[in-house]
């Protein structure tokens, strides 16, 4: 990148900090009061794509722009083993004892024995519908069926997983390990399943705010969603249902992260601590994004419209499973692929 | 005039009564530090073109040639961005996975008809209105015309595809005021459609047809139609003997102009178009938000998609133009 056009590195200041995450993930009171207690300046860029920023930190180097990231789940194990992040010191942290347990020693959180996020968001890929025109579909088949033909949506590179997954290969390719072949075979059946059924999609989207305006404009009847932004609807009044399929999905956290060689590491820490001191805050990001808080105390604070909003029954959570950091980039390189093939056809 | 004149030469400035509006440049001028420095530089017919010249090249260079000449160096990398002990290897791979690819031709392709075809329809919708603000709007009331059709343009791309998705919508204005007119009954699908991607094209490209037209046939004569009148020309006769030939110019710098944006826009298409019109520029942008090491690839892309582009409207301006046509 040219350098009048490159953003200039972060400086070490004591009164500082760069931060990198999407937008409504970090409450606007909630940083006026931490700027106000502490005396450290949040700088906030947004980001709206994993690929992007993760591109972004690894050109940057050793002198990363920002002190933290959001990372998602699926990119997780990437930023961690291109030595872009550095592991999390919970001893820096007091209110570690305020994340939810479930997310302190969650598998998928540690790698090399290491713990390298707070969790802050959990969601998963839902099926959204409008529950004015479908009525409580069970399988991820109403995504192909010809009733609904230019009425659905997806993003193509997540739903490629998921019509693994509804066709019987591993859409996580946890199983693929060292087998690049049977991956290639899975990965080409989902590919030709979606070309085949290309008529019943009336766009491929890219970000959450794009299935949202879909659903209110009423272009689509049915979509793949993040659980997210399809809650925001459900919260707000609009008439939709999210749900889990049969054949099951998959779920991921967002966590924030400090920079390997972050500058002002330090106040890094400072604003984690800061995030897991009340339930507030994660209710303030909850309601704000959507997604499921991970800190204790969260559900007690949320009206009943909102924790309904991002409730499922107790069998459809547990056909969730959350993305592995096991064997990543076979499956980013057959996917993106994959993706470009769909959207080409 | 005279002292700027001497001033232009590099002579001292005469001592003459300091006009109103200045009473310290002169002083300024006659200064031992500006005649050895600036006033010695601006003496010489050379160095005073090549301060002129500084800015733009330096802008052009910067702005213009500085990135394309950055995205052909990473095209040639063998990965990038560069990590701690991967040094990349130049190679021309990144350039071969297009041609050992058949998938990747298609959007390529479709870039180009999408891209032709919204000029060919941008210049029969721009054409007629250039020509009534040319020459049919009296004069003194020109400007204001032209005032109004600029003015959309004002607002960024992005609003005024959003302007288009809440127009074409299923809820939108169109489909709510034929329902509530009886003519419809269910919404007419007209968002995500080879529709609405060119409906949406041939709307924020058109001022770069608007322009060069309406300066073309601005130029044209009016004595001269008067005169095939009078000889009894018909107006299609006028049209096609006299201003079409005329404003030949204006039609090759509109169409060349268009088709180089309309071939590159990136937010458009991903907004207004649907599952079958997926445009090269989006393709491009997969490699760059992918996983790592796709930029060179994505750079490669974009490589071919400008040399592309460039050639197409190339030959375009050199038929259609002659050898004299210029881009503006």
């Amino acid at each position: 990148m040219p350098y009048i056009i490159r953003p200039l590195p972060s400086w070490a200041q004591s009164t500082v900090l760069n931060v990198t995450t999407y937008d409504k993930f970090l409450p606007q009171e909630f940083l006026d009061k931490f700027q106000k207690d502490s005396g450290i300046k949040v700088n906030v860029r947004l980001t709206d794509d994993q690929g992007k920023q993760y591109n972004l930190l690894a050109a940057e180097g050793a002198n990363p722009s920002t002190d933290m990231v959001t990372v998602a789940g699926h990119r997780y194990s990437q930023f961690i083993s291109s030595n872009l992040l550095q592991a999390l010191d919970t001893g820096k942290i007091p209110n570690w004892k305020n994340l939810n347990p479930a997310y302190q020693n969650a598998p998928w959180a540690r790698v090399d024995g290491k713990l390298w996020g707070l969790p802050i968001l959990a969601g998963y890929e839902g099926l959204a519908v409008n529950t004015n025109y479908v009525k409580d579909p069970q399988s991820w088949d109403v995504m192909f069926d010809p009733q609904f033909k230019g009425l659905t949506s997806y993003i193509v590179s997540d739903f490629m997983t998921i019509t693994m997954q509804y066709l019987g290969f591993d859409g996580d390719f946890v199983s693929y390990t060292d087998k690049p072949e049977e991956a290639l075979k899975a990965t080409n059946a989902a590919r030709d399943h979606l070309i085949k059924h290309k008529d019943m999609v009336r766009k491929y989207y890219d970000a959450g705010s794009e299935v949202q305006q879909m659903f209110i404009n009423e272009d689509i009847y049915l979509g793949h969603a993040w659980s997210g932004p399809a809650a925001k609807l459900i919260a707000d009044g609009h008439p939709i249902k999210l749900s889990v399929p049969k054949e099951g999905t998959y779920g991921f956290c967002y966590t924030l992260n400090v920079v390997n060689n972050a500058p002002n590491a330090e106040n890094a820490y400072k604003l984690l601590d800061a995030i897991l001191a009340t339930p507030d805050v994660g209710a303030s990001m909850q309601r704000q994004s959507g997604f499921a808080s991970t800190i204790s105390g969260v559900p007690e604070v949320l009206t009943d419209i909102e924790r309904a909003a991002g409730t499922l029954p107790q069998e459809q959570v547990e056909r969730i499973v959350f993305f592995s950091p096991v064997n990543r980039d076979m499956k980013n390189e057959m996917i993106d692929k994959a993706t470009a093939e769909v959207k080409a056809a | 005039m005279a002292s700027n004149s001497t001033l232009v030469r590099g002579g001292a400035m005469p001592a003459v009564a300091a006009p109103a509006y200045s009473t310290r440049l002169p002083a300024l001028f006659n200064s031992g530090l500006y005649q050895s420095t600036l006033g010695a530089l601006v003496s010489n017919k050379t160095t005073r073109m090549v301060l002129l010249a500084a800015v733009p090249i330096v802008w052009i260079v910067m702005m213009h040639i500085g990135p394309i000449y950055q995205m052909l160096k990473i095209s040639l990398l063998s990965n990038y961005p560069i990590q701690h002990g991967r040094a990349p290897t130049v190679t021309f791979a990144n350039y071969a996975i297009f041609f050992s690819e058949p998938l990747y031709f298609m959007p390529l392709i479709r870039s180009f008809v999408y891209a032709t075809s919204a000029t060919a329809v941008t210049l029969l919708v721009v054409y007629p209105v250039a020509y009534y603000v040319a020459k049919i709007v009296q004069p003194d009331r020109r400007s204001k015309a032209l005032l109004l059709l600029l003015v959309p343009f004002w607002a960024g791309e992005l609003i005024r595809t959003f302007s288009i998705i809440m127009l074409l919508a299923n809820r939108g204005a169109l489909n709510v005021f034929l329902r509530d007119v009886g003519m419809i009954d269910r919404p007419i699908p007209l968002l995500y459609t080879p529709f609405s991607l060119g409906f949406g094209l041939v709307y924020l490209i058109s001022l770069y047809m608007l322009l060069p037209l309406y300066s073309a046939i601005d130029k044209i004569p009016k004595h001269l139609l008067d005169a095939a009148a009078d000889l009894g020309a018909g107006p299609f006769t006028r049209f096609r003997r006299i201003v079409l030939p005329l404003s030949r110019d204006g039609i090759v710098s509109g169409c060349s102009l268009v088709f180089l944006t309309s071939i590159g826009v990136f937010a458009t298409p991903m907004l207004l178009g649907g599952p079958t019109t997926v445009l090269f520029p989006e393709t491009i942008s997969g490699f760059f938000h992918g996983a790592s090491d796709k930029w060179p690839v994505g750079a490669a892309f974009a490589m071919i998609m400008l040399v592309s582009a460039l050639t197409t409207a190339a030959i375009f301006m050199r038929i259609v133009g002659g050898k004299s046509t210029r881009l503006m």
